[in-house]
């Protein structure tokens, strides 16, 4: 009985042991994840980490600028790209094309994807912001250096949310402008014309406190710098400006293109066709290139942009040959026949690929790559989206591995400088010709508006932003350019997608 | 040992000769169920002799008339009876256990059912051991009333077992206890080694578990030996073959082929023509007609399972032990099985008289050869017109499988699912040990007791997934071989303390129960992968490959919980009945830390009454009623803070210039949007009859039920920027009815019963924060949650036919505007103003049964028995997913009734669209073709079973033979695999994915008891 009592104590005093640290027996964080409050924020040599996190949701699919379907969403349209492959395959993709904004546009599944991916990057984007101005609060007031990069990063990120609310509105038309993520539940539209006012803003603050580099020079190599801004801002005014040469907007064009010249850090890459190829990544020419890798070796982890070039790549059995992929965004015979009238054969050999006629015969690609025809008799692809097996890292098969994706380039700046010039009756021959030059093509004496537009139309002919939509529009000759595929400025852009209007009913 | 007791018996005996003036009574004393003989049974009379009956239950002893024997025997109640004029007694004693017939477990301790407040379901473990499934969980469904059990049919696939309705979103799964471990399923049980499994269904019963309690509690006790008992020995085992049951046929060659002809483009004619071109055919007709499930599937795929029980006891000790095992082989003709081996040990030790020990320990091994499913969903839309195998494809190794790309198909999603399966090798090998010892302390005549119980559960699975380098096309290849190694370990323990006080005072019965619980669990998974690994397994290690950089992952959750509680009951005179509870539960999952969760029941035994004393056709009937609260804490936990996400994959690549390859520069992302979360709260009432008439012979009982749950927290769609977003959101409500009714009799050698159960379930959103509605599921397919509605209802048009000819779209303004044909769908205006905006869109159906039910008949004829049970469930919907894929791949095939169902001509169908229509995204608006009705009715089991006898008649062996037919036939209109939708994510809500064909199992099987 004695010792019934000692284990009674005994079972007692654990008792109350255990209870009496109960308050710490329960009081355990999350395992495995990191609240934010770790960062320290004295430490500033981390202070570019929420940047380079950004540049990362930037480069991914879901949020981000690369997912497959919304270069369909937003390159469909114009008259440079056909969606490819099959006629039923994202067969919505056509009727996208063909501006029948019905019940069947508004239920396609890559309408929400779309729209969710951009606003993704851009509530990132405001993240990021948020970041920087918890290094800055830590950075005394004397310390100008680290002022300045804050300055400096906090304009990188902002160039990346103007440039996913320039992307969101091409397609989009009216949309949220949202720089506070607490609103995000119950933010409004912005007329397209606020948008790009808001993009020319941001970029004027922006852009003195970037670097003075050209991208590729930049300290973080490949990051955006004060050039990228002054070109997304020329963009953005020239969206304003439209087919109004008196518009003070183009002023703002010539100004910033004209700064971007004048720097002197800018060539075009001497060979348009290797732009496009590993070889061209981040050349003198970049002014925005969404940067991918698989570090040099045959195996392991290799950093790519989802399906985006698979999607665009030659389909059929191509034997084995990385070489391959869905075969959608194929070149238009519209763009084909315009290259071809104008003796453009170097544009012409860069952005299409062609294929062989069956499936037992093959074409050799320029870099002599056997491109094998394919079931269904498409016999051309998206060149610009052609990476040749021979610049691949040997041992990796992913078709575009290791390449980046083109976004925003030094001839874009050269030919709206032209243009702008041209607008406000000034010679634009010099900016447009160095253009003209790297092709192979003859130089233009006095040229007109018209041979700037087309020559924009060449040099950007299948690339994946929707260039050649959106300049049909600014300059108003979309409803005779693509009457064929029944424009109507109702339906220029696409609807906001259901589920968006459910949520936040201010969006209807 | 035998030899000296007998010895002893004798010396006895003969030492009382001397009193000779009374005579001998002679006789046995057997158990009252089993009429074996007891051994050691003390004789004693008035005077303090006595003797002990002998090996084979016999005693003799020297008595007169006038005496009373008193048989006293551990386990056993006491018995005494007069000698009279009686030379032979034979004596029955009752054990213990039995005695207590209708005793039942409830939370942390039993109780007599006549006695319990709260409604109790007490499982027939005997029904359980019939049915042929690898999870007792299975094998109970449609058998109990508010218990519904969803299967999948994959081996080793842990059924969705949900107690009257959807109280929670997230983790609907009750809580299991087993020998007083917390497990989240009982997948390692074999039925055999099931001695009792009681559900706690409502607050009043369940609460006593406090937050762990809302989806009820499923408790189970495992076999175990008895002191004094004779060794007993059950062996049982079956052999069976499962088979495909209600299989979907797929659309042939010619249907599929029809079907493209019809869509009218060139594209997708194309396909058709290119089979012809390349594997045959004549003129419009493609000879190749691949039947992609027939090649996946296997016949008669065996299943075998095996168990031994052995028990037995002492006055002292008793034991238990038992070892199974099971060995079943899936339906895809692919390495494709489960194999699984328990043992199972128990001991009890009265050390003391006033001090008990026990120990108990489960340890399973088991491994799966999962097939990959994803060959099934390739199956659903792969072409039925190109072949298995093309020795053309004369770029694919090691293996000849024929390219999709071969006919035009560019797309990964039409790979060739026979490649897919068959380069497939996924295998988990898990271990579990659950080991658990207690000691029983009896402080205070029985009166005051105290229990201490520490278990455990251990466990690790190793998965390894390995795809060889193989090449069949340009979407279907791995270039590199491919290994992740999976390991996930868990160590949980839970320590409960008991004081129990049991007493009574003339009529008045009283008990207390005081507890105090501290648990752990923790959960720890290991990730490794790496490229280019060596084929043979041997070298299946990630540091033989290439590992990527981000091939290494790790994961672990940990959480701790303490709680104390208590429970009071009281009756007087067996008639009135209070039962109350209350727990206090901490829990280090969510940012607030303490619930409460009280409950109390009250009950009536009207029969007690005099009032009803006098009748003879109810023999019992009792009245109750309950209330409680209880919480969830199966809800996933956030962090309730905003999370850093760094590493490589957060860092963004810079100097990927020219030639040269960039690198990581290091990054991080904040993920800001987060909610607070807590367990949710269920307050739920019951009202209930338990009633016995017409001579026993009808049993039932009748509940009204209702759950609020506060708090519920499920996703709801992020606004802007996509994805979802987990919370505590929303007040939902279920009520319903249930019903169990049971008639048995036996007429001569005739026995027959028949019984039912049917629950009812109104689900409703009460409140949703002042928010007017919810959106959740997928974006193209919502599911909406509003208030005054069910959950998750299914949001879009209502379809009211097809349009048959132009004319007919002409005159409709809706038609017209939308571009609409003959062959689509004629969408419900339902406001009327001749426009199709969201605000015609309606509630199209929802995934909560209406009523789920089961019924089952037996009989039994001299040593003949068979059984019939049957399931069903009525009044939910099912979004069939499979078929509405061909919103993003519309050149997919379809199931046969689709395919060859299609509008094709005025007058064809008003229900199925053209094929054209088919290509066309207007189809698929949300709308409500694609929802449909997951009414069915199952034949669950049917067993025929003869039993007899061998040996003499105190040495029998029992036999039982017996053939099995487990879910051999369903009724459905579901157009699906199977209405049974399971699955976490939007498969929770109704959305059907599943591609898994369901089988049936047929079986002989045969249990021995010794």
């Amino acid at each position: 009985m004695i010792m019934k009592k000692y284990i009674n104590i005994a079972l007692f005093s654990s008792l109350v042991l255990t209870t009496s640290c109960s308050k710490d027996f329960l009081d355990r964080p999350m395992e495995n994840t990191k609240p934010a409050e770790t960062i320290d924020y004295t430490d500033l040599s981390q202070m570019y980490g929420p940047v380079s996190g950004l540049y990362r949701t930037a480069s991914k699919g879901a949020p981000g600028f690369v997912h497959w379907i919304d270069v369909g969403m937003r390159a469909v349209r114009g008259d440079d790209l056909d969606k490819g492959s099959t006629e039923s395959d994202q067969s919505q993709l056509d009727e996208i094309k063909n501006f029948k904004n019905n019940a069947s546009v508004q239920n396609f599944w890559g309408l929400n994807n779309c729209w969710t991916d951009y606003y993704g990057i851009i509530f990132y984007a405001n993240e990021t912001l948020l970041e920087l101005d918890k290094f800055a609060e830590h950075i005394p007031s004397g310390d100008s250096e680290n002022l300045a990069l804050n300055a400096r990063y906090r304009a990188e990120a902002r160039f990346i949310r103007a440039f996913a609310h320039l992307i969101v509105s091409r397609v989009f038309g009216d949309v949220p402008i949202l720089v506070d993520n607490v609103v995000i539940n119950e933010t409004e539209k912005s007329s397209v014309e606020q948008v790009r006012q808001f993009i020319i803003n941001e970029m004027e603050e922006s852009a003195n406190a970037l670097e003075d580099a050209a991208p590729r020079n930049a300290q973080h190599q490949g990051g955006v710098t004060k050039y990228s801004a002054l070109l997304l801002k020329a963009k953005a005014a020239s969206d304003i400006a439209k087919n109004d040469n008196g518009s003070p907007y183009w002023d703002i064009v010539l100004d910033a293109t004209e700064q971007i010249i004048a720097s002197n850090k800018f060539q075009l890459y001497e060979d348009f066709y290797e732009l496009f190829k590993i070889k061209g990544k981040m050349s003198t020419e970049s002014l925005y290139e969404i940067q991918y890798s698989d570090f040099g070796t045959p195996s392991g982890t290799d950093v790519r942009p989802g399906e985006f070039f698979a999607f665009q790549g030659p389909a059929g059995n191509q034997h084995g040959s990385p070489i391959a992929g869905w075969g959608f965004m194929k070149p238009s015979q519209k763009i084909i026949n315009f290259l071809t009238e104008r003796g453009d054969d170097i544009r012409l050999k860069t952005t299409v690929l062609y294929a062989g006629e069956d499936t037992e015969s093959f074409v050799e690609s320029p870099s002599g790559d056997k491109v094998y025809g394919n079931a269904n008799g498409q016999t051309h692809f998206n060149g610009k989206a052609y990476s040749p097996a021979n610049q691949m890292t040997p041992g990796r098969t992913a078709y575009g591995s290791d390449n980046n994706i083109r976004v925003l380039r030094y001839a874009d700046a050269l030919l709206l400088n032209a243009e702008a010039k041209i607008r406000k009756g000034q010679n634009g021959d010099a900016s447009l010709n160095l253009v003209r030059e790297r092709v192979d093509l003859d130089p233009i004496t006095g040229a007109t508006l018209t041979d700037v537009l087309d020559e924009r139309r060449a040099e950007f002919a299948c690339e994946w932003w929707g260039e050649r939509y959106n300049d049909l529009l600014r300059t108003g000759t979309a409803q005779t350019a693509l009457a064929d595929y029944g424009f109507t400025p109702a339906a220029q852009y696409l609807p906001v997608p259901q589920i968006q209007k459910d949520l936040n009913p201010n969006l209807r | 040992m035998r030899k000296l007791l007998l010895l002893f018996l004798f010396l006895t005996t003969a030492l009382s000769y001397g009193y000779a003036q009374v005579k001998t009574v002679t006789g046995t004393v057997k158990d009252s169920q089993s009429l074996i003989g007891l051994p050691g049974v003390t004789i004693s009379k008035p005077d303090g002799t006595g003797s002990q009956t002998d090996a084979a239950g016999r005693f003799s002893i020297e008595a007169s008339a006038t005496d009373s024997l008193t048989f006293r025997f551990i386990g056993y109640t006491t018995q005494t009876v007069s000698v009279s004029d009686q030379e032979t007694l034979d004596v029955f004693l009752i054990s213990e256990d039995q005695a207590l017939e209708e005793v039942v477990v409830i939370g942390y301790g039993t109780a007599n059912r006549n006695d319990l407040t709260a409604p109790v379901t007490e499982v027939n473990v005997e029904d359980l051991t019939k049915r042929t499934t690898a999870n007792p969980m299975q094998a109970l469904q449609g058998s109990v009333s508010g218990v519904q059990v969803v299967t999948s049919g994959a081996p080793g696939s842990t059924p969705t077992v949900r107690v009257r309705g959807v109280g929670s979103l997230n983790n609907e799964n009750p809580l299991y206890v087993v020998d007083g471990m917390f497990v989240d399923n009982i997948d390692f049980l074999n039925s055999n080694d099931i001695e009792s499994m009681s559900i706690l269904k409502d607050a009043s019963g369940a609460a006593i578990y406090g937050v762990r309690a809302a989806n009820g509690v499923v408790i189970i006790t495992t076999k175990k030996g008895k002191m004094n008992m004779r060794t007993q020995v059950n062996y049982e085992g079956y052999v069976g073959f499962q088979n495909p049951v209600n299989m979907l046929r797929m659309a042939s060659g010619a249907e599929y082929a029809a079907m493209q002809l019809a869509k009218g483009t060139r594209g997708d004619s194309l396909y058709v023509l290119n089979s012809i071109e390349q594997f045959g055919g004549q003129g419009l007709v493609p000879a190749t007609n691949t039947d992609w499930y027939g090649e996946l599937l296997r016949n008669n795929a065996p299943m075998h399972s095996h168990s031994l029980d052995i028990m037995g006891g002492t006055e002292k000790v008793n034991y238990s032990f038992g070892a199974n095992m099971l060995d079943q082989e899936g339906i895809m003709d692919a390495r494709n099985d489960y194999k699984r081996y328990n043992l199972r040990f128990q001991m009890e030790a009265q050390a003391f008289d006033w001090l008990k020990l026990g120990f108990t320990v489960h340890l399973s091994n088991s491994t799966l050869f999962a097939p990959d499913n994803g060959a099934f969903g390739l199956a659903y839309f792969a072409s039925p017109l190109y072949p298995v195998r093309d020795a053309n494809n004369t770029n694919a190794f090691p293996e000849d499988f024929a390219s999709s790309t071969s006919i035009g198909y560019n797309n990964g999603v039409f790979n060739n699912p026979v490649a897919q399966a068959y380069y497939n090798y996924d295998r988990t090998k898990a271990f579990q040990v659950l080991p658990s010892a207690y000691a029983d302390v009896n402080i205070w005549g029985n009166k005051l007791k105290f229990k201490t119980q520490l278990s455990q559960r251990l466990a690790s699975h190793h998965k390894y997934d390995y795809t060889p380098e193989y090449y069949v096309d340009n979407t279907q290849r791995s270039q590199l071989s491919k290994l992740i190694s999976v390991q996930d370990r868990y160590t949980n323990y839970i320590w409960d303390n008991l004081l129990t006080y049991t007493d009574n005072a003339d009529d008045h019965n009283w008990s207390v129960l005081l507890g105090h619980s501290v648990r752990e669990q923790r959960w720890r998974k290991t990730q490794a992968s790496a490229d280019d690994i060596p084929a043979n397994e041997e070298s299946w290690y990630v540091n033989l490959g290439t590992r990527s950089i981000t091939g290494y992952e790790e994961d672990g959750t940990r959480n701790a919980g303490l709680s104390y509680f208590a429970r009071g009951t009281y009756d007087y005179r067996k008639t009135y009945l209070l039962t109350a509870t209350f727990r206090a539960d901490g829990s280090s999952k969510y940012q607030t830390k303490w619930g409460y969760f009280p409950s109390v029941g009250l009950g009536w035994v009207l029969t007690n009454e005099n009032f009803l004393q006098e009748q003879d056709f109810l023999s019992f009937l009792k009245v109750r009623g309950s209330w409680g609260k209880l919480g969830n804490d199966g809800i996933n936990a956030n962090a309730g803070y905003a999370v850093l996400n760094t590493g490589n994959d957060y860092s963004g690549i810079f100097g990927s210039i020219g030639l040269g390859s960039g690198a990581y520069l290091p990054g991080y992302t904040i993920e800001s949007q987060f909610s607070r979360i807590g367990w949710e709260v269920v307050e739920e009432w019951d009202f209930g009859l338990d009633f016995t008439m017409a001579n026993e012979r009808l049993k039932g009982t009748v509940d009204y039920y209702h759950r609020l749950t506060r708090g519920l927290a499920f996703n709801r769609t992020r606004a802007l920027r996509g994805g979802d977003i987990y919370g505590n959101f929303g007040d939902v409500a279920n009520s319903g009815f249930e019903f169990n009714l049971n008639w048995a009799d036996r007429i001569g050698d005739f026995g027959y019963n028949i019984g039912g159960n049917l629950t009812t379930l109104k689900n409703e959103v009460k409140d949703l924060g002042g928010i007017a509605y919810l959106m959740g599921g997928q974006t193209n397919f919502p599911v909406r949650i509003e208030v005054g509605k069910p959950l998750n209802y299914f949001y879009g048009y209502e379809v009211t036919g097809i349009y048959q000819n132009q004319s007919q779209v002409d005159n409709d303004p809706i038609g017209s505007a939308e571009g609409a044909k003959p062959g689509y769908f004629i969408y419900k205006d339902q406001n009327g103003d001749n426009v199709l905006d969201e605000n015609d869109r309606t509630d199209i159906g929802n995934y909560l049964p209406k009523i789920t039910y089961g019924f089952n008949m037996g009989f039994d004829y001299k040593n003949f028995d068979l059984s019939i049970v049957f399931q069903g469930q009525t009044g939910n919907k099912i979004l069939n997913q499979n078929r509405s894929s061909r919103n993003q791949y519309s050149m997919m095939n379809g199931d046969a009734k689709f395919v060859t169902s299609l509008w094709n001509g005025e007058g064809s169908t008003n229900t199925y669209p053209s094929a054209e229509a088919t290509t066309n995204g207007y189809t698929f608006a949300a709308n409500s073709f694609w929802v449909e009705s997951g009414s069915y009715l199952r034949i669950q089991n049917i067993q025929l079973g003869y039993n007899f006898n061998i040996g003499k008649e105190d040495k029998q062996t029992r036999f039982r033979v017996f053939a099995t037919a487990d879910r051999p036939a369903i009724f459905t209109n579901y157009s699906g695999f199977t209405p049974e939708i399971t699955g976490d994510g939007v498969s929770g809500l109704g959305y059907d994915r599943n591609i898994y064909p369901v089988s049936a199992t047929y079986s002989v099987g045969v249990r021995v008891s010794y």
